[in-house]
């Protein structure tokens, strides 16, 4: 068997009541007052070239990862908990020890940062394009070709002046909200095809926010949402964007 | 995530539509674009009235031709376009 790692803590720490990617149930490796939660993985299923081929399938990928985040997400909350970026496999536990061992103080030095925070996600897409009919410059039955420039020309700078506008809201609620924060990842905006809306995507951010400030967070998104934008919340996440242990 | 088709179906509806859909897409992106110059032209002063004027009707009548154009292929304004992944949309 093989020993698939799913997140590090500090003992104690207590494995979660789910199965893990492989339906099997987690269990718990000290070593070095650390705790990493792991699972025995089948290697069939798990070593280097069924993963190589499993990693193409996107319905695969969409298994694992569900299982790895259900997991991850059922961590207790009470300590700092660092999650481990999808798919990282150790030969066996002795593995996994070692990792604890030999980066201690790294490890130590990110549980020390991430505290109890946890992950929210932020996305916020443009306001909805204002109707069509509203034409401030009126027909001139002279002069149709003048005045069908001018009515383009004012379409032109409302679309300027909103795309303007939007970027500077959404800069600001970032500001905002990376002060409430004790740290913020942009990502780059979302296709329309996923995010199955057709506004503009003004902001796709995720940020570690400190639970004594998370009601204050709270209140500024929804803050933000009074502008008129659309303004999305998601989490709390396990700190994935900020607490990737990549591998030694 | 839906399939993505392992080829394209040459059936001669579709062929006609998507070909159309393409080639509009295209005259779209220049009316734009001779457009937005037309705007930059006007705004730059540099044009009589007259010319101003039959620059307007042009790409008054060009519009309106496209409004045809699609709807005899049945396309919505939104169909133009095309989409370049991590360059963003055409339009």
């Amino acid at each position: 068997m093989l020993t698939y790692l799913y997140a590090i803590g500090r003992v104690p720490l207590e494995p979660p009541d789910r199965p893990g990617v492989d339906a099997e149930p987690p269990r718990v490796i000290v070593e070095d007052g650390f705790a990493a939660v792991v699972g025995s993985v089948a290697p069939a299923r798990f070593d280097e070239a069924a993963l190589a081929h499993d990693l193409e399938d996107l319905r695969r990928v969409e298994e694992l990862a569900r299982a790895h985040h259900r997991l991850v997400a059922a961590l207790p909350g009470d300590g700092p908990v660092a999650p481990v970026r999808l798919a990282t496999i150790y030969r066996d536990d002795d593995g996994v020890r070692r990792l604890l061992r030999e980066r201690a103080t790294e490890l130590g030095a990110l549980l020390d940062r991430l505290g109890t925070c946890r992950e929210w996600g932020v996305k916020m897409w443009s306001p909805p394009r204002p109707a069509a009919d509203a034409q401030p410059v009126p027909a001139d039955a002279e002069r149709p070709g003048t005045s069908y420039l001018m009515r383009r020309r004012a379409a032109r700078d409302a679309d300027a002046h909103r795309r303007a506008q939007g970027t500077e809201l959404a800069e600001h609620v970032h500001r905002t909200l990376s002060r409430l924060a004790v740290a913020a990842r942009r990502l780059a905006p979302q296709d329309a095809v996923l995010s199955g809306r057709t506004e503009e995507m003004l902001l796709n951010t995720t940020y570690l926010v400190r639970r004594e400030d998370e009601a204050a967070f709270t209140a500024a998104v929804a803050g933000a949402g009074a502008s008129g934008a659309e303004i999305v919340r998601t989490g709390p996440w396990p700190p994935f964007s900020f607490a990737t242990v990549d591998d030694p | 995530m839906p399939e993505l088709p392992r080829r394209i179906e040459a059936e001669p509806d579709t062929v006609a539509r998507d070909l159309g859909r393409l080639v509009l897409t295209i005259v779209e992106l220049l009316r734009q674009l001779m457009e937005r110059q037309a705007l930059r032209r006007v705004e730059a002063g540099d044009l009589s009235d007259e010319t101003v004027e039959r620059l307007g009707l042009g790409l008054m009548r060009l519009e309106e031709a496209m409004a045809e154009l699609r709807e005899h292929f049945g396309l919505r304004p939104e169909d133009l376009n095309i989409d370049l992944g991590p360059l963003g949309k055409l339009l």
